[in-house]
């Protein structure tokens, strides 16, 4: 399965370079795309999430698609063994909602988050690494505080109280399904 | 058991798709939000014994609307002073952006319309609950014309998100050197986009770079401000106005610093000066820093308030330089340095206080000030 993931990326990249080769063409699918681009809704484009997947659990992953209350969570695992659950949510910013993955363990501790759509012109700090770090290790329990566990980004502070406050209630929901006997 | 696994693949990339598709956050259709932010002042200049004025200085609503996932427009509207009256002085009604975004990916959004020149902290960056003191620095008015906005096209995006770069650029409409001041500086010189003059297109942007806590920042303007006058020039670039300013801001939680400097070059004060009889100087340069103590994390450390005591020490000359036929003026070198407390229940509400004492090299007019301030932002 490897195997099978890692002829599809090379694919890719000979497709990349022979564009590369023509830029003639390059520029004629940018504008293309450009042109059609606002027509299609934006969604969280599969490859991206599983590149954020692997890049938090590493690669050869699996994954079970479990619903609750109407939300997916994904149940992450290689081969048998599960490694955690993940789960992509929104959270408004100041006008556009802002696409996240929680990412955690099997005993619901955050190996990481990531901003997988950020449509706003402003605040796109919450997606650099050095911010997102902060959340590693954190769980239902943490009171996650903007200036206190979490620091702010001067100038992005709408946002990082949104993400912030939106991991707040991931970890909380996926203690509570936990608690349940369902998760 | 009400857990449900649905499928179960081998790999992600076949399942994640069809598997989110369910959940996914609905791509963001037509809708229409709205915000704003405002501050009520109590400000005396005359001392405790005389009464002091109040005023709802700002009241302002953000109103924006999303066509589709790339296309949204954004704006705020103004109003000063509560009212605008004829044949009073103060209030205002202005628009202070207005500009329909065109997302074309993270690195880039293409932005046309009203914009805030990216220059400094304040001047993009001034709801009340992000800055301390009642009144926004003396710097942020009369060294970096706040509010400054013009009317062009111009790009905005992150570089990196890992290196956590970002910038914007915009070609704007250009100043008016017919509105420059001595003891003003560019501040009438600004069009802010009311039939403005696009005689002097000019550049200004900025890079920021990003940490936790911290943000440093680059920005400039540049742009010729004749506004083809014959007597001081008809070239795009004649009489050329040259500002280049840096910004860090860095906030630990306990302690929290600013500032800022900035360094403008006005070409041609001379020709300028002899044109409207006007005393403008040729350099105009000086900065300001700001240190805080939040008081509650010392007292309460599990609390999410915040209540900042501060010192902010500003320091410029709108005469660093003069033009050949126009005297330095002392009181122009001017220094503010503010006293005060920002309590903050709330991130995005804040009470202030603050005591206020204006120098200048020259000694005269020298006053101080008490002031008290509401602040919210939504």
């Amino acid at each position: 399965m490897n195997h099978r993931i890692g002829s599809i990326m090379h694919l890719r990249e000979r497709q990349t370079r022979s564009l590369h080769r023509r830029p003639a063409l390059l520029l004629l699918v940018a504008s293309l795309s450009l042109v059609v681009a606002p027509l299609q809704a934006q969604s969280v484009p599969a490859r991206k999430l599983m590149a954020s997947l692997e890049r938090v659990y590493g690669r050869g992953l699996g994954a079970d698609s479990l619903s609750l209350d109407g939300a997916v969570v994904l149940r992450v695992r290689r081969h048998d063994s599960v490694l955690g659950f993940a789960q992509v949510r929104d959270v408004m910013g100041k006008d556009q909602p802002i696409t996240y993955l929680v990412a955690t363990d099997t005993a619901l501790v955050l190996r990481d988050i990531d901003i997988l759509i950020y449509r706003e012109p402003y605040g796109g700090e919450v997606a650099y690494e050095a911010w997102r770090k902060q959340f590693r290790g954190r769980d239902a329990r943490d009171s996650l505080v903007v200036g206190r566990q979490i620091r702010g980004i001067s100038g992005a502070t709408i946002s990082v109280h949104a993400v912030t406050l939106g991991v707040r209630q991931a970890l909380r929901q996926l203690a509570e399904w936990r608690r349940d006997g369902r998760l | 058991m009400s857990t449900r696994p649905i499928i179960a693949l081998t790999t992600l990339a076949v399942l994640t798709a069809p598997a989110l598709a369910a959940q996914a956050p609905e791509a963001p259709t037509e809708r229409t939000s709205i915000g704003g932010y405002g501050e009520v002042h109590y400000t005396n200049r005359s001392g405790l014994r005389s009464p002091g004025e109040v005023n709802v200085k700002r009241f302002v609503v953000f109103l924006s609307h999303t066509f589709s996932d790339r296309l949204a427009f954004r704006s705020e509207l103004e109003l000063e002073d509560t009212k605008l009256e004829g044949g009073e002085d103060g209030g205002e009604v202005a628009l202070e952006q207005a500009y329909l975004d065109y997302r074309l990916g993270d690195a880039a959004t293409l932005r046309t319309g009203l914009v805030l020149t990216p220059v400094g902290i304040i001047n993009e960056v001034h709801e009340p609950p992000t800055f301390n003191g009642v009144a926004r620095p003396q710097f942020d008015r009369e060294v970096i014309p706040t509010t400054w906005r013009e009317i062009g096209v111009g790009l905005v995006g992150n570089l990196s998100a890992s290196r956590g770069l970002a910038y914007r650029i915009y070609l704007v409409s250009g100043l008016r050197a017919d509105g420059f001041g001595g003891g003003t500086g560019l501040r009438s010189g600004r069009q802010g986009g009311k039939e403005a003059s696009f005689a002097n297109p000019s550049l200004t942007g900025r890079l920021e770079w990003a940490r936790p806590g911290l943000k440093l920042a680059g920005s400039f303007w540049y742009g010729g401000s004749a506004n083809q006058d014959t007597l001081i020039g008809t070239g795009s670039f004649d009489a050329p106005v040259l500002l280049l300013a840096a910004d860090a801001r860095y906030d630990t939680g306990p302690l929290a610093f600013r500032g800022v400097v900035v360094r403008t070059t006005i070409g041609d004060a001379a020709g300028i000066n002899q044109a409207y009889g006007s005393d403008v100087g040729s350099r105009i340069q000086g900065g300001y820093f700001e240190g805080g103590l939040d008081l509650v994390r010392l007292l309460q450390p599990a609390s999410g308030q915040r209540l900042l005591a501060f010192i902010r020490h500003e320091r410029y000359d709108l005469h660093a330089a003069v033009p050949a036929g126009t005297s330095r003026n002392a009181a122009y070198a001017r220094r503010v340095t503010t006293l005060g407390l920002s309590y903050k229940p709330l991130w995005n509400v804040v009470f202030k206080a603050d005591y206020a004492l204006f120098r200048n090299r020259a000694g005269a007019g020298e006053d101080e000030a008490l002031a008290l301030g509401v602040g919210y932002q939504f």
